[in-house]
């Protein structure tokens, strides 16, 4: 099946393209007051750029600007998903993949770490549990 | 720990089926991305519907062709497997259950005792009320009286589809078999309406979720619904709105205005008056929706969609939302009103009787000789 970029509609490029979707300069101002809120209340925040009318060429150019930082995590869970720091420290790029490979979330997070990668207090416990657990079987096993 | 699937809360049921905290937390950003809810919302949702136990839903269908289910089968966040897997004990649903006959029915009662007072009730479909309620029955019983059964114990009723919400085509002129909507039927429940013919498969999922992770009814517009998807028309979103503001309009499907991707205004596209959620959540998991594939909104989430007129009647066409009887729009305002004062099917009925005689009036009236 074509993919929609390769139906050839030509869309007049310019201020009539531009008017909706060229908010890439607002969103860059949105984020430094989010920072400046998680610098002073420790506030974390996030854009949701699924919700913003931006084209394509928006998109690039905000990734032009905010650029690739030192941190990229991959996350295996129902799909995969990219999370990567940009190169302003406290500005993640997170988006989300179902099993598909479909998108079906893209955000900017303003935070120290995103929350989905930090392992949660009951799953850490149980881990230890688990984890415990293995260690009496095999300690078991050998002493068979 | 509870052993039965109904007593699991939806975070033991996620366990069960090897679905991580990290899994949910990613399943839950999606949803309240496609409800255009805060994004932070979602870690917060995950956390909050990890603790509740899976709500009992019931999934009535009446008078309709299934396109309404077909689309909601097709959602991509969240998906309907997740949704009935994790989140919701899809109790029944005639076309998607494996039970059938007596078995089928059986489980409805069922759960409607099991859940009296908390289960969620969506109907699919208008409700033929013609020839004894004879157009539509199911082992035996009307849509009529099966709705009237289930409404009884239900939490709240999402309407799907604009049949079950508006009475969709089965209403439209000469409504040969009485359909109408659930909201002339049912009067004193919460209704929540999700319109389109068909409506978008991640705002059917979507209200429910909303609906199941906060109890509650979400702010509704005055069609009863939700303001997060139809707060906006779907030309105040569409991305060919700059070439309105322009004058730039198509004049036919193969000119070069349309060949550039230019309004589709003077083809009919009825946008400006349809409020829906086609051009930012769009179809098929985000790829397109109508107009980008260069076709004009037919407003099918609108009330009385199917007899305002041609489709490619622009809306300034003064034909246009005209017909001859009173229009769908007025009886459902007016059958809005005997829903909500308890009174149903018999008071919309006059309602139509009341606008028939007001335009014979009228008409009498515009008739008379003026004098001067």
């Amino acid at each position: 099946m074509s993919r929609l970029a390769e139906i050839p509609i030509r869309i007049e490029p310019g201020a009539a393209t531009g008017g909706l979707g060229g908010g890439v300069n607002a969103i860059l101002h949105e984020i430094v007051r989010l920072l400046e809120r998680l610098a002073t209340l420790a506030e974390p925040a996030a854009i949701d750029l699924r919700s913003l009318p931006m084209s394509p060429q928006d998109r690039t150019e905000l990734q032009r600007a905010l650029g690739e930082g030192e941190v990229l995590a991959t996350l295996n869970a129902e799909g995969t998903s990219i999370i990567h720091e940009t190169r302003v420290p406290g500005v993640w790029w997170v988006e989300h993949r179902d099993q598909a490979g479909e998108l079906i979330a893209e955000l900017i997070e303003v935070t120290r770490v995103p929350e989905i990668l930090a392992s949660a207090s009951d799953e850490i416990a149980a881990g230890a549990r688990a984890l415990r657990e293995q260690i009496a079987t095999a300690v078991a096993a050998r002493a068979r | 720990m509870p052993h039965r699937d109904e007593d699991l809360t939806v975070g033991e049921m996620l366990r069960r089926h090897g679905i991580s905290r990290r899994g949910f937390i990613k399943f839950c950003t999606a949803a309240a991305s496609a409800m255009a809810l805060p994004p932070l919302m979602g870690p917060a949702m995950a956390e909050q519907l990890r603790n509740v136990r899976r709500p009992s839903v019931v999934y009535l269908s009446f008078q309709e062709c299934t396109g309404c289910l077909e689309s909601l089968t097709r959602s991509f966040a969240p998906t309907i497997e997740s949704l009935i897997f994790n989140v919701i004990s899809l109790d029944y649903n005639d076309t998607l259950m494996a039970a059938a006959g007596e078995a089928a029915e059986a489980a409805r009662t069922q759960a409607i005792h099991d859940n009296f007072g908390k289960y969620v009730l969506v109907v699919d479909g208008s409700v033929p009320t013609g020839a004894g309620g004879g157009y539509c029955m199911a082992g035996g019983k009307s849509a009529v009286d099966i709705l009237g059964e289930a409404a009884k114990g239900a939490a709240a009723i999402v309407c799907v589809g604009t049949c079950a919400a508006f009475g969709g085509i089965p209403f439209a002129d000469p409504n040969p078999t009485q359909a109408w909507p659930v909201t002339a039927i049912v009067g004193d429940k919460p209704i929540i309406n999700v319109s389109g013919c068909p409506p978008i498969p991640e705002v059917i999922t979507g209200t429910l979720l909303q609906f199941v992770s906060t109890g509650k009814v979400p702010d509704l517009d005055e069609h009863r619904r939700p303001k997060v998807f139809f707060g906006n028309t779907i030309h105040d979103r569409c991305y060919r709105r700059p070439f309105f503001d322009e004058g730039k309009f198509a004049k036919s499907f193969d000119d070069e205005g349309a060949r550039n991707g230019w309004c589709l205004y003077e083809l009919g596209c009825k946008g400006p008056t349809t409020y829906n959620a086609c051009a930012t959540l769009k179809w098929n998991g985000g790829t397109s929706f109508p107009i980008e594939s260069g076709h004009g909104c037919i407003g099918c989430a609108e009330p009385g969609f199917w007899d305002k007129g041609s489709f490619y009647s622009a809306l300034s066409n003064p034909a246009w939302g005209k017909s001859g009887e009173a229009s769908p729009t007025e009886v459902l305002r007016l059958a809005g009103v005997a829903a909500a004062t308890g009174v149903a099917i018999g008071a919309a009925s006059a309602a139509v009787s009341r606008i028939r005689q007001h335009r014979q009036e009228q008409q009498a009236a515009d008739n008379e000789p003026k004098g001067g």
